[in-house]
């Protein structure tokens, strides 16, 4: 392969795919994708699939709702079944801090659109019968949350992104990019060499090795993050249960499967995604301790990811100062899944016009040079 | 002609596995996790080596190929014929006995110490 691009897009994770397709949706022509293993082998198939609207900051509270609206309709202009399910989200709340700060969000997240509300314990219980609440003070719940299978809407993307043009590579690594004069980047990878105007880079955890092939810093630190699914039950829980304060929550996956997770505050930071017994009998703890009837289910398979974490939980997107035609999305922290297709499209927007249709400026690279960072208090692990 | 079930937890038919790879998911981690060959109880222990097998030798189920032999055939060209990632736990653990494991282990490191 020796050819030139219009685009070439890195990572073949569902921010690619789906960029790939709205770049595609808006006319572009010759998009050639690099993926360096199979689609969704890096953080996007290892995901626990959750999407929620419930964050601190406006910017989460509007990427979240738009993303939602957008998988609303996924399936149906796909035409690829991405099993969304809108089964709320149930945020347990287990001190004063929380309470504090969800109830003080909450008419902020009506505001803007998103309805979420805050449950007493008997409203929680009559929720999802079977929790513990023994030191659950409240809740907080937004029915319009939910989840959705990560590989069928990667699947679903890279189909009808494929039936627009798009060139998707597997199993091909990008090994060596460099700026040529005339403003062109020469990409060099395992499988030949492509002359482009435009990168779009959206590795995951490896965006930031991308980056510094062309001298861009990217200041986020790759941490596994591990995950378990038990048998199948009979369906019996709606909402996906979480926890900020334990970095906890679980979910029945249409399937039946219990699918979840708990963070580890102590996790160093490392590319390893091996499965530890330490993470299995933590969460297998917490699971109980939350759903005491769940101690007789099976765990039946547990693997890891990576969340991409930048220095203040939020996410790196948009243009960097003095690298033209360089475009990324990064350091999503955990929530890179559930923002896709909004980030995908603004994304798309923005290679296209130079414009966005939601003001994406207060999450460039640039944040980190200057002084005081805020964090959204609602980041899970 | 009935169907062939290659995999009994999930149900899945030899059919929906050929035709999985003519889609263009061709590699057994892509194929597993489109179909759901080997994602139920058995995580494969029953499904997995028929699965392999079949891949191997194309339609002609009256004689295996090895995966070299494969590599000419249609419509399996171009697969890699290989296992997946193995996971623990091996068996299904109850999420009790899990715990108590656990704190087995916790009590033997501390103890030693």
């Amino acid at each position: 392969m020796n050819r030139t691009a219009d685009m070439v897009i890195i990572g073949g994770g569902v921010n690619g795919v789906a960029c790939a397709y709205y770049l595609a949706r808006r006319g572009m022509k010759n998009i050639v994708l690099f993926e360096k293993g199979y689609l969704g082998y890096g953080a996007t198939g290892r995901c626990g699939g959750g999407i929620r609207q419930q964050w601190g900051m406006d910017e989460n509270i509007i990427l979240a709702r738009d993303s939602v609206r957008m998988f609303e309709k996924l399936s149906h202009e796909l035409g690829f079944n991405i099993f969304f399910r809108q089964g709320g989200y149930l945020i347990l709340i287990s001190d004063e801090r929380d309470y504090d700060l969800i109830s003080k969000t909450i008419p902020r997240q009506n505001e803007l659109g998103v309805p979420a509300e805050l449950l007493e314990p008997k409203d929680i219980a009559s929720l999802v019968p079977g929790l513990n609440l023994k030191t659950i003070i409240a809740g907080a719940y937004c029915p319009t949350d939910g989840t959705a299978y990560p590989y069928a809407v990667l699947w679903g993307y890279a189909e009808a992104a494929k039936r627009r043009g798009v060139d998707i590579r597997l199993h091909t690594e990008v090994l060596i990019i460099s700026r040529k004069s005339g403003g062109t980047y020469e990409v060099t990878t395992t499988n030949g060499t492509v002359h482009t105007p435009r990168i779009l880079n959206v590795a995951g955890a490896a965006t930031r090795n991308t980056a510094s092939m062309l001298g861009i810093v990217i200041p986020t630190k790759p941490y596994r993050h591990e995950i378990a699914v038990s048998e199948p039950l009979k369906s019996f829980l709606d909402p996906m249960v979480i926890s900020i304060r334990k970095g906890f929550y679980f979910s029945q996956s249409l399937r039946g499967e219990i699918v979840g997770g708990i963070g580890d505050p102590d996790e160093p930071s490392s590319s390893s995604t091996a499965s530890s017994p330490e993470f299995l009998f933590r969460y297998a703890e917490a699971l109980r301790k939350t759903f005491p009837a769940l101690g007789k289910v099976r765990i039946i398979r547990q693997w890891a990811g990576l969340y991409d974490v930048s220095p203040d939980a939020r996410p790196i997107i948009g243009t960097v100062d003095g690298v033209d035609g360089y475009y990324h999305a990064c350091g999503f922290s955990g929530h890179g899944f559930m923002l896709s297709p909004v980030v995908a499209k603004l994304l798309s927007e923005l290679i296209t016009t130079g414009k966005t249709s939601i003001p994406i400026d207060s999450l460039n690279l640039k944040r980190f040079s200057e002084p005081g960072l805020t964090r959204d208090p609602y980041v899970v692990g | 002609m009935g169907k062939t079930i290659i995999c009994h937890c999930e149900d899945i038919s030899i059919e929906e596995l050929f035709s999985a790879v003519e889609q263009g998911y061709k590699d057994i981690e892509s194929i597993k996790r489109y179909t759901g060959i080997a994602t139920g109880t058995c995580q494969g222990k029953c499904c997995l080596i028929q699965t392999l097998r079949a891949l191997a030798s194309g339609d002609d189920r009256s004689s295996p190929k090895t995966a070299s032999e494969s590599a000419a055939s249609t419509p399996l060209k171009g697969i890699a014929v290989k296992m997946p990632t193995i996971r623990q736990p091996v068996i299904p653990a109850r999420i009790d006995r899990i715990i108590k494991a656990g704190e087995k282990a916790v009590k033997k490191a501390t103890g030693k110490a």
